[in-house]
């Protein structure tokens, strides 16, 4: 069971040669929970869920050395193309480990009309129980 | 201090997409610091079972991106409101730079935005800030760009933002 997300839909991994180059598709159902306050009377997928649909994919088909890792960083996004409801989402992720031993994830994603973001993400090996404030 | 009336007044977001709760401070054109409660009744949890680990209750760091971008998204329009997203200039979001997540966020903590507006540059602005609760800082946000564009661009025909 996953943990918390704003995604209602699931991310579907694609098959891949290279642990280092990865894919996975989703499909942006008019279910999807954020819809209806983003925003009411005209539904278009938030960036942030981009983002998510990237970090999902990333756990999803992170290779080897960065199973298990933690979201560290969004290093950077740049939405280039609105996503609405029916869209289906084409994640292309190449995967390159840090000097300091954390993972980067650069992804490009896509609709049919063309290209919606670029996502580079940085995780870090998870090392203990995150701590609960007080 | 401002409440949902203004918030909403500023905002197109709605239910369950509304994230920011209430304005405690503002320099308009400057800065704001904003304050969001995390509760386990938003919908994001309502799959978690019995046996989720703790861990997985951790606040969604796309959401508090979400939250913070939402405050500055308050500070942009302080002086010229537009909450329809079908009409005049929209606020569109371009992209970000450098945000670190510090800790996890659970239920039960208020967050606390501090948004700062860095640079306007006709109808791009730039912000800069971080998120705390606590006492500690959770997220830092080294830039977000916001776009003020004519509604139309939105619209499904439209090829890009």
């Amino acid at each position: 069971m996953p943990g918390a997300s704003p995604l209602a839909g699931l991310v579907e991994v694609l098959p891949s040669e290279d642990e280092s180059r990865t894919a996975a598709r989703f499909t942006v159902q008019d279910s999807e929970t954020v819809l209806p306050g983003h925003y009411p009377g005209f539904p278009i997928f938030p960036g942030v869920c981009l983002v998510e649909c990237t970090h999902l994919a990333a756990v999803a088909t992170a290779p080897g050395g960065a199973k298990g890792g933690e979201l560290a960083a969004v290093e950077s996004t740049r939405f280039t193309g609105p996503v609405f409801p029916g869209d289906r989402l084409e994640i292309a992720m190449g995967w390159k480990q840090t000097p300091a031993g954390e993972w980067q994830c650069r992804a490009k994603l896509a609709t049919q009309r063309g290209d919606a973001a670029t996502v580079r993400l940085r995780y870090r090996p998870r090392t203990t129980a995150p701590e609960v404030a007080p | 201090m401002t409440g949902q009336r203004d918030i909403r007044a500023r905002l197109p977001h709605r239910f369950p997409m509304l994230l920011v709760d209430r304005v405690v401070d503002v320099v308009p054109g400057e800065r704001l610091t904003a304050l969001k409660a995390v509760t386990c009744n938003e919908p994001w949890y309502e799959k978690l079972g019995p046996e989720t680990p703790e861990e997985d209750f951790a606040y969604p760091k796309s959401l508090l991106v979400e939250s913070w971008c939402q405050s500055a998204g308050v500070l942009a329009t302080w002086d010229d409101p537009n909450p329809d997203v079908l009409d005049g200039q929209v606020m569109l979001f371009g992209s970000m730079t450098g945000v670190e997540f510090h800790r996890p966020v659970l239920p039960g903590e208020v967050l606390e935005h501090r948004v700062r507006l860095d640079r306007r540059v006709d109808d791009t602005v730039l912000f800069e800030g971080e998120s705390r609760s606590a006492g500690e800082t959770v997220m830092t946000i080294g830039r977000i760009v916001m776009a003020f564009r004519p509604a139309e661009t939105l619209r499904p025909a439209a090829a890009t933002t």
